[in-house]
This record gives C-alpha cells, structure tokens and sequence, in this order.
C-alpha cells in the first residue's frame, strides 16, 4: 500500500497531467485536456532513474580516459582528454577558461551523479525534502551545461579545415561524454521528487498496524 | 478574467501539495508553501510579448543560418564555418550520432520551439486555434530542456581561446545573431508559463 500525505492531491485522488498541470481524478484515465496518460506517481521512476545513473557512471570511465580531441599539426600530432584540456588552459595562464571548462565537464557531472543517487535513497527516507527538492531542481537546470566540451569539439572540427597545414578530429570519448551527458538528463528526467514527500508523510506518520 | 484562473485547484508538480488557485496580479508569481518551487507566474502581456519575442526569434535564427558562423586564417590558409557545418563536421569524420545529438540541440530544438510557438500565439492573438495544436505544445514544452544554444556560445568562446595560439579566428554575422536569437529565444520561454499556455489553448475565445 502507498501512503501519501494528507495534504496532498494524490490522497484525494486527484492527478497533475504532467504535460499541461491540470488536476484531475485519477479515475479518468486521461487528462481531458491534452489527453496525456493520468498517473498518480511517474511509473518505475526509481527503477529508471537507478537505471539510467549506472549507465552513466559506466560511461564516465571511457569518457574520460578516452581523447576527445586529435590535434595534427606541422609541429606534430597531439591527442587531448577532457582533464588534459582543461590542464592545456591551466598552463598557459587561462585560469577563467580551465575553471569554466572543468566546472562544466567534471564537477557539474560528477555532482549530477551524486546528487541522483541521493535523491533516489531520500525517496525512501523522506529527510529534508524541501532541501531535496531544491536540490533536485538544480540538477535539472545544470546538467545542460555539461555538453559544453561536446560542442567545442564540434566547433573545432567544423572550423579548422586546412588540409596538411592544421587539422582536428573528434575522439571516441566525446561520443561517451556526450552520452553521460545524455544518461544524466534522462535520470534526472526519470525521478519524481513527490516520492520524497511522500517518504516524508510515512516517515512523520507510520501506518498503524 | 485571467484564463490561468480557469481550474479552481493548483497542484505542485514537484510534492503535490494541493492548493487553491491563487489570485496573482501582473507581475506577480506564485511559489508552493511547502517545497518553494515556483508554480505560477503572471507575466504582463505575456501572449503578445511572447508572440513578438518569437518573431525575433525567428527572424535572426534564419540570419544565423544563412551566415557564416567564425572564419579561421592561418597563413594563406583560409576556411569558414558556418551553423549546420559543426554538426556536419562530425558527421564527415565519422561520428553520426555525435553530429545528430550536436544537430538536435543547435538546430532541430530551437527550429521546433520558435516554429511551435509562432504556430500556437500567432492564432491565439485572433483567439483562434489551429489544428494540432495540444500535440504541437506538449512537442514544444517537452523540447525546452533540449535546446542548448546557450551553452553552445559558451563553446564557441572557449574554441576561440583554444585556436588564438594556433591561428586567427574571426567571428561572423551568424555568431552575433545567434546571440541575439539566445536572448529572445530565452526570453520568450520565460514571458509564458506552460500553465496559462494551455489554460488558453483550451478556450481560445476567452
């Protein structure tokens, strides 16, 4: 049996479409609006969410062990990682740039992957929800950033083409980069934070036996 | 009467607290008592603003693709680049999915966000709606967080700092719209909440 808070619309039934926000009974099946499926809670979201987050952390590994840049120049070819680009900045005095980079590509995922795994396990205990939910509001707006080596990559394959002189190709790390990236946003996409109010309510109140 | 007024009962989306619709004013938003996420807003003149802000949009999205993008010169050595090339890039050098994912998030999001929200204001500013339109708005807020043309910039600034040692990069006509398309395209998301979207996609007469 699930157990929600008193307070809260699920006790009376009633669903939040999660497409257009109107509250309808459960019992309609679907929203009379938009026609979107009702449910009272996203379906399996723990088990999409824990899903999803392992792929990444698998991901992670080839991603940053992989190059994701290859330099081919008259003075020689070169090939760079995420965190060897963002000690190619730090070395030449780009402390701005290297921060930016390695905010973007290491701290924001790596913190992304944390903060998932903590909300799935406050989904069961219901402590601090609102700090949770602040924190799972954040880890939606971050994650995008992320895809800002991805793009640089993209940038500098398209732009430098200039035969035997200097040219750029793309590595396989990117390409798993860029789907941590992807992993992520599809597991913070996956949890539903109401089941942390919901542990909340439980936690608060035990079912009497 | 505000059509965001139009159902009686406001649930939050993040804990499900069930809550009366409040009254807010031009201006004001409206924040969940318990979890403080943001609910409502009531921008002022939102459907117009939103209308013109996608105009714009639009406008100078066209411009950033007709343009190239950065121009690099090294030696007598010249090449260019426009928008769709950084994708198409990829793509040469055998990477399909990263040059789809790359294409996805500059091109085919913002192409379906500026063209949606043309599709469903431009009618509803005659208080008429179009066929498709609850399919097209659900497209068009479920590709919001796909769009990443913001953090794209932020790519291409960091590229420029990245080549300055190795050759001259200059920028093109299509960068400087871009930003411009960045900060209408953002614009116009924020000036119209998905909720009064679809409280007047549902009565366009009112």
């Amino acid at each position: 049996m699930k157990a929600f808070a008193p307070d809260s619309a699920a006790a009376r039934g009633l669903a939040l479409c999660h497409v257009c926000y109107l509250a309808t009974p459960v019992n309609a099946g679907h929203c009379p609006r938009c026609g979107s499926r009702l449910h009272l809670r996203q379906r399996e979201s723990l088990q999409r969410t824990w899903a999803f987050t392992i792929a990444a952390v698998v991901l992670y590994f080839p991603a940053n062990l992989l190059p994701v840049l290859r330099v081919e120049s008259f003075t020689g070819d070169y090939q760079n990682t995420i965190l060897g680009g963002v000690a190619e900045f730090w070395q030449h005095g780009d402390y701005p740039v290297a921060l930016i980079i390695f905010g973007a590509s290491v701290v924001i995922p790596v913190l992304k992957i944390i903060a998932i795994s903590a909300l799935c396990l406050a989904s069961r205990t219901g402590r601090r929800a609102r700090t949770m939910t602040r924190i799972y509001r954040i880890t939606e707006l971050i994650g995008r950033w992320s895809m800002v080596d991805i793009f640089v990559v993209a940038i500098l394959v398209g732009v430098v083409q200039l035969g035997s002189t200097l040219s750029i190709h793309p590595g396989a790390g990117a390409l798993s980069f860029a789907a941590v990236v992807i992993l992520t946003m599809f597991a913070a996409m996956s949890f539903d934070p109401r089941l942390i109010w919901d542990a909340a309510a439980r936690a608060e109140d035990p079912p009497q036996l | 009467m505000h059509p965001a007024h139009f159902t009686q009962q406001l649930v939050c989306p993040d804990c499900d607290a069930l809550l009366e619709m409040p009254d807010l004013r031009e201006g004001e938003k409206a924040l969940c008592p318990r979890c403080i996420s943001p609910l409502l807003t009531n921008p002022r003149n939102s459907l117009h603003r939103t209308a013109a802000l996608a105009m714009a949009a639009a406008l100078l999205f066209v411009v950033s693709n007709c343009f190239p993008f950065m121009t690099l010169e090294a030696g007598f050595r010249h090449s260019q680049m426009s928008l769709w090339q950084s994708a198409s890039g990829l793509e040469a050098e055998g990477y399909p999915y990263l040059a789809g994912a790359v294409s996805i998030f500059i091109l085919a999001a913002p192409t379906l966000l500026i063209g949606g929200l043309l599709y469903l204001l431009l009618p509803l500013l005659w208080g008429r709606r179009l066929p498709g339109a609850v399919t097209l708005c659900r497209w068009v807020l479920a590709t919001r967080r796909w769009n990443m043309i913001e953090v794209f910039l932020l790519g291409a600034l960091v590229s420029l700092l990245k080549l300055g040692k190795l050759a001259t990069l200059t920028l093109g006509i299509s960068f400087w719209a871009f930003g411009g398309l960045i900060i209408c395209l953002t614009a116009a998301l924020v000036s119209i909440h998905p909720r009064e979207l679809w409280a007047r996609l549902e009565m366009p007469e009112s």
